[in-house]
């Protein structure tokens, strides 16, 4: 039997609500035992004994919009720099979507790439995926949805388009009601965006480019609502990033309307002033919007409308970001930033440590029903120690993933992933002499 | 003219008076370059008061020189002419202006589809640096393009169009225009008419004409007025009668049919009878009011035919003239700003 354990560590476990000195043994993957060291009493003799002063040992992150790049797209990302990224950041299970080359409308193709199961071979986290919601997200006729829950997928949804079509979009929903699947909507009425470079304001009109206006969301937010009320479905938005989106999410909730959404880190951190000197580092999508749209994403992470955060890693290779901004490729890379700008959070007095943490782990764990989330006893020892204090600086260049753009380039953080452990095996441990 | 906008004016109203031969004399001279902050010459905003006066009255004096004058002030300066989206006027106008001053130049046939537009502006930028060229003039269609060849090429890069964002050169040369026609700027009355949102001669123009102290207003139907435009300190309309009364100028612009998405105006029918101007609605802007346009003209779209053609009201022919003056005043400019090289 292999034994862990942490020795009078700073526990922070959203499930269980515990955030105090704590010890925990884990037990041949799962945690055996966790709470007061008085409770716990002294180590087992024949267990591997951790401690480490000022560090929080926490679930694992599970990070719930991850663009994977495998298969097919490889170049952007393979499959190691994208699970050697991950379990950097301190995650232990992430979703991919299904926007692959062959897509992952089929359960061959999206039983390939998931893996519930450490790898013995090399170091890896849970990965998941969720099904193409339509065949080759080809936006009109339904993916076989029965048989990709068969084959694990957690949701379903177009990836980084909408599923547009209402017909579509209710059939869907009612099939995954029935599957009790939730559904993932990326919400942008692409005929509002058409052309859009940018969100849409003073900004954009300086600039001279086109506009994307928060309205193109606001729309398939209020439509989906509408069709979630109808439909029953678990409906989720993804990356939500306007003020009215997150109002309307709100609302949705008070009424008892199953309805849950993520953001990620652009969008409570940054705005359209960002874009002013072109740079494609804050090429997004969606765009990053306005100061006001940016204060209500935090006030809706603050009361708890947004229920997760994800990293939304879309990794681009250097040539597609070397574009005028107009036509450069969208997105950053996200895995390994994701602990410190959420614990950011934190650290600026937004949130309870508890509950930035949630954001990242247990929260994502129960809406998608994955391993992982909980510190409590009998669950499977997924787990990240961090330094929340240690201060570095974001550095494209530093990154595992192949894909090295961030619009957070050069900025101070702090948190910094110590070791993270799945099922009890550690995979990952910083280098101690790394100072980035 | 009011004694306030007299005064307000007495640097044009000066220059106006300096002789003809004086004005040739100062051309001559290789010491009196326009002075720059930038060794780029990307955009009007941001650019100071006393940068574009100087480049202004810089472009005044070639004007004043004998058509076949090639001055020798550039000479062994190289100047790449790079337009990624199809010109005539700007192209030519830049070619002609370099070679005015004395300098060789290039031009590098990009616009055509053997280049595939837009992906291969870097590498495009990469191969022309070796060639060490001083000078990159380019046209790209996509808004920040210039600003972005800039920072990776060694050389310095004179905006003549990028997307929707800015067209410097066509600014300073309506400036240019105004002011030898009516001798000042501030306190004019300026209407911009047409298609705001995807022009890049009206934001330049937005820029530079209000840094010198006219008062803006903008005629647009609404489709075609960008978000937020009225926080960049102009007065907007949609009505044309009502926006151009009383105005000294009447900008009007093209619509730019490659750039809409077939949804911003029902017809160009519709669009002449609302926003086209003819001699009728000119009859609300004040009397001697003079009529502008950058080019190419649609005519019978947003302007009357005879409109364009009338020599007392109109100033296209003398724009284009301009044209050149205004370019090698600021090739010269970067050129000198080069030699000097960076603020320290």
């Amino acid at each position: 039997m292999s034994r862990i354990f942490f020795d009078r560590i700073h526990l922070a476990d959203p499930s269980t609500g515990r955030d105090e000195t704590a010890s925990v043994l884990v037990e041949d993957g799962l945690v055996a035992a966790a709470g007061s060291p008085h409770e716990i009493g002294p180590p087992p003799s024949d267990a591997t004994l951790i401690s480490a002063e000022g560090a929080i040992l926490a679930p694992g992150l599970v990070d719930m919009r991850v663009q994977s790049r495998n298969p097919g797209h490889t170049y952007q990302e393979s499959r190691t720099s994208l699970t050697d990224a991950a379990i950097a950041g301190g995650i232990t299970t992430m979703v991919c979507l299904p926007n692959t080359n062959p897509v992952l409308d089929n359960p061959d193709s999206l039983s390939a790439l998931v893996r519930n199961e450490g790898d013995d071979d090399r170091p890896s986290p849970r990965i998941f995926a969720y099904g193409a919601a339509t065949r080759n997200l080809d936006n009109e006729h339904m993916a076989e949805l029965g048989l990709l829950a068969e084959a694990g997928a957690v949701g379903f949804t177009n990836g980084i388009i909408p599923i547009s079509d209402s017909l579509v979009m209710r059939r869907i929903m009612d099939y995954a009601a029935m599957l009790d699947k939730p559904v993932i909507q990326h919400a942008e009425d692409m005929a509002l965006a058409a052309g859009g470079e940018m969100h849409e304001g003073e900004n954009s009109t300086r600039l001279g480019l086109r506009g994307i206006p928060a309205e193109a969301e606001e729309i398939m937010i209020a439509r989906d609502i509408t069709l979630a009320r109808l439909t029953g479905v678990r409906y989720h938005i993804a990356h939500i990033s306007t003020a009215r989106g997150v109002d309307l999410v709100r609302r949705a909730k008070d009424e008892g309307i199953s309805i849950t959404c993520d953001t990620a880190p652009p969008y409570y951190l940054l705005n359209d002033l960002a874009t002013l000197q072109y740079d494609t580092r804050f090429q997004l999508s969606p765009p990053l919007r306005s100061e006001s749209d940016r204060q209500a994403v935090l006030d809706g992470i603050i009361d708890g409308t947004i229920d997760c955060i994800a990293s939304d890693h879309a990794p681009q290779d250097r040539d597609a970001k070397l574009l005028p901004f107009g036509i450069a490729a969208r997105g950053s890379s996200g895995l390994e930033t994701l602990l410190p700008l959420v614990l950011g959070l934190y650290t600026s007095g937004y949130l309870p440590l508890i509950r930035a943490i949630e954001m990242i782990s247990t929260a994502p764990a129960v809406l998608l029903d994955l391993p992982g989330g909980s510190l409590a006893p009998g669950s499977v020892a997924d787990m990240v120690l961090f330094a929340p204090e240690r201060g570095w600086q974001i550095r494209g260049s530093a990154f595992r993933s192949l894909s090295k753009s961030t619009p957070f380039e050069g900025q101070p953080v702090q948190g910094k992933v110590l070791s993270t452990w799945i099922a009890g095996k550690k995979v990952f441990e910083a280098d101690v002499t790394d100072a980035g | 003219m009011s004694g306030q906008r007299r005064s307000a004016s007495s640097k044009a109203d000066t220059q106006s008076k300096t002789s003809t031969n004086e004005l040739m004399t100062s051309a001559r001279s290789p010491e009196a370059f326009a002075r720059l902050d930038d060794q780029h010459l990307l955009g009007i905003e941001g650019m100071t008061r006393p940068v574009i006066e100087g480049l202004i009255d810089r472009a005044n004096q070639f004007a004043e020189l004998p058509s076949r004058e090639i001055l020798p002030h550039l000479k062994g300066v190289t100047v790449f002419n790079l337009f990624f989206e199809n010109s005539t006027r700007t192209r030519v106008s830049f070619d002609l202006a370099a070679r005015k001053i004395g300098a060789s130049v290039v031009n590098v046939p990009v616009s055509t589809s053997s280049i595939k537009k837009g992906e291969s502006l870097l590498d495009t930028a990469v191969t022309l640096n070796a060639m060490h060229p001083d000078i990159l003039v380019m046209r790209h269609q996509n808004s920040g393009a210039s600003l972005m060849l800039s920072r990776h090429v060694d050389a310095s890069v004179v905006n003549a169009g990028d997307g929707r964002h800015e067209h410097p050169t066509q600014a300073l040369l309506d400036a240019l225009t105004i002011k030898r026609r009516l001798g000042h700027i501030t306190g004019l009355k300026i209407a911009i008419c047409g298609d705001i949102a995807n022009s890049r001669v009206a934001r330049s123009n937005i820029h530079l004409l209000s840094t010198l102290g006219a008062e803006i207003r903008l005629v647009s139907p609404s489709t075609l007025l960008p978000a937020g435009i009225s926080n960049m300190g102009v007065e907007c309309h949609h009505d044309l009668m009502e926006g151009i009364e009383g105005v000294d100028i009447v900008m009007l612009l093209r619509l730019q049919t490659e750039r809409m998405q077939g949804t911003e105006t029902p017809s160009q029918r519709e669009f002449f009878h609302l926003f086209g101007l003819d001699a009728a609605k000119l009859s609300e802007a004040a009397p001697k009011a003079l009529i502008m346009h950058p080019g190419p003209m649609n005519r019978g779209v947003e302007i009357d035919s005879a409109l364009a053609d009338d020599v007392e009201r109109s100033l296209i022919t003398m724009q284009v003239d301009m044209g050149v003056a205004v370019r090698m005043a600021c090739l010269e400019a970067v050129a000198a700003k080069r030699q000097e090289g960076p603020l320290s």
